[in-house]
């Protein structure tokens, strides 16, 4: 590969294993964002962490962490993030672009063909099927995330009175924010202090 | 026109209220595209959730799906682009600022609020699309189903997928 320069001894906290282009960003990204089913980052952290090497584990989780507190597309951010680190503006663009652009023809591929055939009984089906399973994923990963929380449990609080703000008072998205970040923050300090 | 360009600014105010990520946003995206705007109408959006999650990439193509859906190709792009671009510039800032922090105390108390925040709004979120999207006890089963094999085994998502397929297709969902 083009300028490896590993210094796998003593990796200081924001070394890069690795300099890619631009041009090796969008084909890294690229091959991110097709190989994903059913989330795509799982796949982010085996391509760039264990395949080709750009990143160090603990690197990953470093900017992965940022990425969940920023709004936005995870996947995204995280393709913003590892490609402006690696060359600025210019490689975020870069991957962010080879992130999206595969998976955009496939979904419109799929959107021409639901067009011609979302009158089947069978296809209706189908989607219901997989609608089932895809909110199931969405649950498992929160589930997944929430095991972390038990080591604090105080931090529950936190979970439950989200889940309660937006399932149960159905308060829009900005105001579950808004109204449960200062008790977040206010517990996460205690937590981080401990 | 008028219509894309509501499209693009509701979609890139949402880009930087999605806490969460996608997922977490699914509900407010929902009441947006279905209820206010009409959009589309709720089998389309359950229809479109569904393709997404079908389809490799991220799941944040339910977005590039709605824009499809107002104005073809270049809908799709557009709402492909408003989703994407304010949280992007966000992130690039961002990640410079907190990774010039210092105090590692502080750096982990913002990552351990959001954290405790995102799994709320993920939670939340599967329960109200499955309110939405799930019309049969099969269905809530299915979806128990898929958070028991997640959860305790390593099967990969993708035949989970295959398995609703399949039992989507005989009809049994």
């Amino acid at each position: 590969m083009v300028g490896s320069k590993a210094s796998t001894s003593s990796i200081p906290a924001l070394t890069l294993l690795k300099t890619l282009t631009p041009t090796e960003l969008f084909i890294t990204f690229s091959k991110i964002g097709m190989s994903g089913f059913g989330g795509v980052l799982p796949w982010a952290r085996r391509t760039l962490v264990e395949q080709d090497k750009v990143l160090s584990s603990e690197e990953f989780s470093a900017i992965l962490g940022i990425c969940q507190i920023v709004p936005g597309p995870n996947i995204l951010n995280l393709a913003v993030c590892i490609g402006s680190r690696l060359c600025g503006a210019k490689g975020a663009f870069a991957a962010a672009l080879g992130l999206t652009l595969g998976p955009i023809c496939i979904v419109m591929l799929l959107a021409v063909l639901y067009q011609h055939y979302s009158n089947l009984e069978s296809v209706q089906g189908l989607l219901r099927g997989i609608s089932a399973v895809g909110v199931g994923l969405i649950a498992s990963t929160g589930i997944k995330m929430l095991r972390d929380e038990f080591k604090y449990p105080a931090m529950l609080l936190v979970v439950a009175l989200t889940v309660t703000a937006a399932s149960y008072f159905h308060l829009g998205l900005g105001w579950v924010v808004l109204l449960v970040s200062p008790l977040a923050l206010l517990l996460a300090f205690k937590k981080a202090r401990k | 026109m008028g219509i894309l360009l509501g499209l693009f600014l509701k979609l890139s105010a949402f880009s930087l209220i999605a806490f969460g990520g996608i997922n977490a946003l699914l509900p407010s995206l929902l009441e947006l595209s279905v209820n206010q705007e009409r959009w589309i109408d709720l089998q389309t959006f359950a229809d479109y959730f569904a393709i997404a999650q079908a389809a490799p990439g991220p799941n944040f193509m339910t977005v590039t799906l709605i824009g499809w859906h107002v104005g073809g190709i270049l809908g799709a792009l557009l709402a492909t682009f408003a989703i994407a671009w304010p949280s992007s510039i966000l992130v690039y800032f961002v990640q410079r600022l907190i990774l010039s922090m210092n105090d590692e105390q502080k750096k982990k108390a913002i990552q351990y609020a959001a954290a405790a925040l995102a799994i709320g709004l993920v939670l939340s979120s599967a329960w109200q699309i499955a309110l939405q999207i799930n019309h049969s006890y099969a269905a809530y089963g299915l979806t128990l189903l898929t958070i028991g094999m997640t959860v305790f085994t390593r099967w990969h998502p993708l035949y989970l997928i295959a398995l609703g397929a399949a039992l989507g297709t005989m009809g049994l969902i």
